[in-house]
């Protein structure tokens, strides 16, 4: 099965390891990875600060760039539903319009492609440890994407799985908000972190770089010893 | 007396311009997609509601009683005892009399020290001198809602809205004919009066329960402005 | 007070209440327990999605057709012996009802809770004729004895206070002298304020629903002080926002139904009462003389416009139970009456963007709102659509920002710059990386690096080890 990735453009600069783990996973699983040179990014950080004049030409990069791809699979909720709203803003537009509908009906957030589209959840990894797991907001809310990654969680051998209270709260990342309000965020992302701390797990396991980076970014600076883990680097485990 | 309506025609017009039509003085009623109150303990029985209305009441700090007519002065006087009997403020109600309470109140009242006041049509300063400072209220209800545990109250010249308020502790009389699942019951029932011409009461008092409050601090305070205790006494009249 | 609640910058607030200690586990507990609670009646109503979309289409509806309902509302309230007052403005409203005060002669106004005339500044605007308006709600009463504090949650108000301050707030301003037990301080309130009920003049209301059906207006409380509030003094007022108002008492019991469960997490609350018109023949209690107050104050113009969804709201506060941003710098933090989600929507609508304009960045876009909503308001994507007029119409965004914003858009839509921006990372964060952090990070990164480390961009690049990779077949 041809799967064309979308890095994204954190994993791109910040998390390649993210990366990897996603081309190595799906490899795994029976895929044949392709990369189209041309993706940068989504479009998130102008169009959600209310930038969607500047935001479109990056759109229209990404649109082109995926034009050819048969299921198009990243590692970001955020993003993945970024595209599914490519349609609402190109709403009217001749060309674009149709054009970002075919993008937003064959992108795929990568647990949600495992399970729904693969029709795997068993993907034969194996860690040891406990583990907690933070539902990002746009993954679940916006995109609708919430038992693909538990389903997965649950069959990595050797992980034990405990519930984070309050898993739904935002994490305080919000792109821009969390340089935006700094103050605000540094609260909310402490928050997160004493609830994970309250688990007792030794793995805070998410799906989506920013929220990753804005807990694990926390952890460090309070030297909690707490391992952040992207779930695609959990499931390359064995 | 019809009163006076102003400045309509332009605040109106205004609604109008914004939603881009003429102003309309006459609209179909509306068909509604969704009913999910229909669903509400539909096929309950009397007797289901009843025990609903009970487990009701535990929620609503709200004591209640079954009876009869045959024990409901026994019972009557067993809640008025517990009250602290002193002073009662009754509507004028002829169903007092129906369920064998009249001559009760009237007489053995007296005798046993609780002084009885009847809300008089003609003497509206001593009806509200009288609520004010009586210990209990006893009015009866028109519907009774089993999933809130809640009385509706219909006021008139002999059915005074201050009964149920002012004085400190509520006692409600329901016959058991007049429980409904739901306010959804209430709604309509009242809409058919409308229906019929008839003038709805100037107040209807859907009533569940003593007064509360959760403003200091979320604890929750039961008597406030106002009953502090309330009794439900659930007559079988059927 | 009006809407506007602070002359204080934005950031200068949150700084404050970030600070509150109180404040925030209050606030933090009383989410809990809201949503808890609501969650728990949504569940035990079952089939919660019907019962919102139902609320949804209702309120849909009735703006639709909002000129339709007033005008059936106005001529039932007529016929009832009310009388009926359009205001399109905030001072064509308390003129209006100063007219009233002035012509009844009226020293004392007993007030049931109302958003609306906080909105219009009403308080204020009878204090000057020398009327004494007592707020007869316990959470309003005390902030109103407390110099007029303004509230900080739509549904419990003084919720900032502990008891110790409530307390105190009585003994320094009325020498109350018992203790911060809540049921002292509710006994004390209660003995107070019996005795101006049954004193007052006049009594000032809002409305939960209008009912035109029956030009009814309907209202909704726990403590039983509005029911006080209209039955006893000889004239009443009734002030609603024009979106207010259902079209019969079947929708008035779906949108109450909504609104005590998802506002505190009650079937309904211990008070509904529909009141219509003045006192009938013969009644004793009610009131003799009835006016309907209806407002606008900015609300048409939202009308037909693409906020218009923010008109279903009913004033449940859901989503203010469900904000995580909410959560931490509380309701004084937004400078409005009207705080949380619902809040920063409403405020610039209703009182511009001057005052208003952090607001819509004071979110994450997390959704949480618009989930919690009773009657389905997109909130996050109204929350974003502000966002989007303030840096196309109203030009207010910052020149860096909108500097950095031009470059992204170029950055983001050119390979080639993007490929050299990569490669440029490393090396351009050197200086700020130690142990492939970054702890001290420059510009606008350092609001990050305050509370957290951001990770330094890869050394290798993600992308040549995918060249690589597929260059050299298998894994």
């Amino acid at each position: 099965m041809k799967v064309t990735l979308f890095a994204t453009c954190l994993v791109d600069m910040f998390q390649g390891d993210v990366g990897k783990a996603v081309v190595e996973v799906l490899e795994r699983l029976g895929c044949d990875i392709d990369f189209p040179e041309n993706q940068i990014c989504c479009g998130q950080p102008a169009y959600n600060s209310g930038y969607v004049k500047e935001s479109k030409n990056a759109m229209k990069k990404m649109i082109s760039a995926f034009e050819q791809a048969e299921y198009v699979v990243s590692p970001s909720g955020s993003c993945v539903y970024m595209f599914k709203e490519y349609p609402d803003v190109f709403q009217g537009d001749p060309i674009w319009e149709q054009k970002a509908q075919a993008l937003a009906d064959k992108t795929y957030e990568f647990t949600e492609f495992i399970v729904n589209v693969l029709k795997i959840e068993d993907v034969g990894a194996h860690l040891e440890g406990t583990a907690t797991y933070h539902t990002s907001c746009h993954m679940t809310r916006l995109l609708g994407v919430k038992e693909a990654p538990l389903k997965l969680l649950r069959q990595v051998k050797g992980l034990q799985y405990v519930e984070l209270p309050g898993k739904d709260r935002c994490c305080g990342f919000g792109g821009t908000f969390s340089v935006k309000m700094g103050n605000i965020s540094g609260e909310m992302v402490t928050e997160k972190v004493h609830d994970v701390e309250q688990t007792g797990a030794d793995i805070l396991i998410g799906a989506d770089a920013g929220c990753l980076i804005n807990i694990g970014g926390r952890i460090n600076r309070q030297g909690k010893p707490i391992k952040v883990m992207h779930i695609a680097e959990v499931l390359n485990c064995q | 007396m019809i009163g006076t309506i102003e400045n309509r025609d332009a605040f109106l017009s205004k609604i109008a311009q914004q939603l881009g039509r003429a102003p309309k003085t006459e609209l179909a009623q509306p068909i509604w997609q969704y009913q999910p109150q229909d669903r509400v303990l539909k096929d309950a029985t009397k007797d289901e509601l009843v025990e609903v209305l009970v487990e009701q009441c535990k929620n609503i700090h709200t004591d209640i009683v079954l009876t009869d007519t045959a024990n409901l002065t026994k019972d009557l006087q067993k809640v008025v005892d517990n009250y602290g009997g002193h002073t009662v403020v009754t509507w004028k109600d002829e169903r007092f009399e129906r369920y064998g309470l009249t001559s009760f109140m009237t007489e053995h009242w007296s005798q046993m020290g609780i002084q009885l006041y009847e809300w008089n049509p003609a003497q509206h300063e001593e009806n509200i001198r009288q609520a004010e400072k009586a210990n209990i209220g006893i009015t009866i209800s028109e519907i009774t809602l089993a999933e809130s545990g809640t009385a509706v109250l219909f006021s008139s010249k002999n059915k005074g809205r201050s009964v149920s308020f002012l004085p400190e502790k509520s006692i409600i009389l329901i016959p058991k004919s007049t429980i409904v699942p739901r306010m959804t019951q209430a709604a309509r029932f009242i809409r058919e009066k409308i229906r019929d011409g008839e003038q709805i009461a100037s107040c209807i008092n859907l009533i569940t329960g003593p007064s509360n409050s959760a403003d200091i601090e979320m604890i929750l305070i039961v008597g406030v402005h106002g009953p502090i205790k309330a009794t439900y006494i659930v007559i079988e009249d059927q | 007070m009006a809407m506007k609640t602070s002359d204080d910058l934005f950031n200068h607030r949150v700084t404050k209440e970030l600070d509150n200690t109180f404040m925030r586990g209050a606030v933090s507990s009383a989410q809990e327990r809201f949503q808890t609670r609501r969650l728990l009646q949504a569940a035990e109503l079952g089939h919660w999605e019907e019962w919102r979309s139902h609320g949804e289409e209702i309120r849909k509806h009735v703006l639709a057709n909002l000129d339709f309902y007033l005008y059936q509302l106005s001529e039932n309230v007529a016929q009832r012996g009310g009388h009926v007052y359009f205001a399109q403005t905030a001072k064509e409203a308390t003129d209006y009802i100063k007219g009233i005060a002035k012509k009844k002669n009226a020293k004392k106004i007993v007030k049931s809770k109302s958003m609306v005339t906080e909105e219009i500044n009403l308080n204020t605007v009878l204090e000057e004729l020398s009327c004494e308006v007592i707020e007869t709600d316990l959470g309003e009463y005390i902030l109103q004895v407390d110099d007029h504090e303004p509230p900080s949650h739509i549904v419990v108000p003084a919720l900032h206070k502990n008891k110790e301050q409530i307390r105190d707030v009585f003994k320094e301003k009325q020498g109350y002298d018992k203790t911060e037990k809540p049921e002292e301080l509710a006994l004390y309130v209660r003995e107070k304020l019996r005795n101006e009920y049954l004193t007052a003049d006049i009594g000032i209301t809002g409305c939960n629903f209008a009912i035109a059906e029956s030009g009814s207006i309907t209202l909704v409380t726990n403590e039983g002080n509005a029911d006080l509030v209209t039955a006893l003094p000889k004239t009443q007022i009734t002030v609603m926002g024009m979106e207010r108002i259902v079209p019969t008492f079947e929708e008035m019991e779906v949108l109450v139904s909504l609104l005590t469960r998802s506002a505190v997490g009650q079937k309904l609350t211990s008070y509904i009462t529909t009141l219509t018109g003045i006192k009938e023949e013969g009644d004793t209690d009610g009131p003799e003389e009835f006016h309907l107050v209806i407002v606008d104050n900015g609300r048409s113009d939202i009308l037909g416009g693409e906020f218009q969804p923010i008109l279903q709201c009913i004033r449940c506060a859901a989503c203010v139970n469900a904000c995580p941003v909410y959560r931490h710098v509380g309701g004084h933090t937004y400078g409005s009456i009207y705080s949380g989600p619902v809040g920063v929507v409403l405020s610039p609508l209703l009182g511009g963007y001057d005052d208003y304009k952090e607001l819509p960045y004071a979110s994450t876009l997390c959704g949480a709102c618009t989930d919690a909503c009773p009657v389905k308001i997109p909130l996050h994507q109204l929350i974003h659509r502000h966002r989007q007029v303030i840096v196309e119409n109203e030009g207010r965004a910052p020149v860096s920002e909108k500097l950095l914003m031009k470059a992204f858009g170029l950055g983001a839509s050119s390979p080639t710059l993007y490929k050299m921006a990569a490669k440029m990372a490393s090396p351009t964060m050197s200086p700020f990386t130690k142990d492939n952090k970054i702890s001290n990070g420059p510009g606008p990164l350092k609001a990050w690096t305050e509370t957290r480390d951001f990770p330094a961009p890869n050394k290798d690049n993600f992308r040549n080890w995918l060249k690589q990779r597929s260059k050299g077949g298998e894994q």
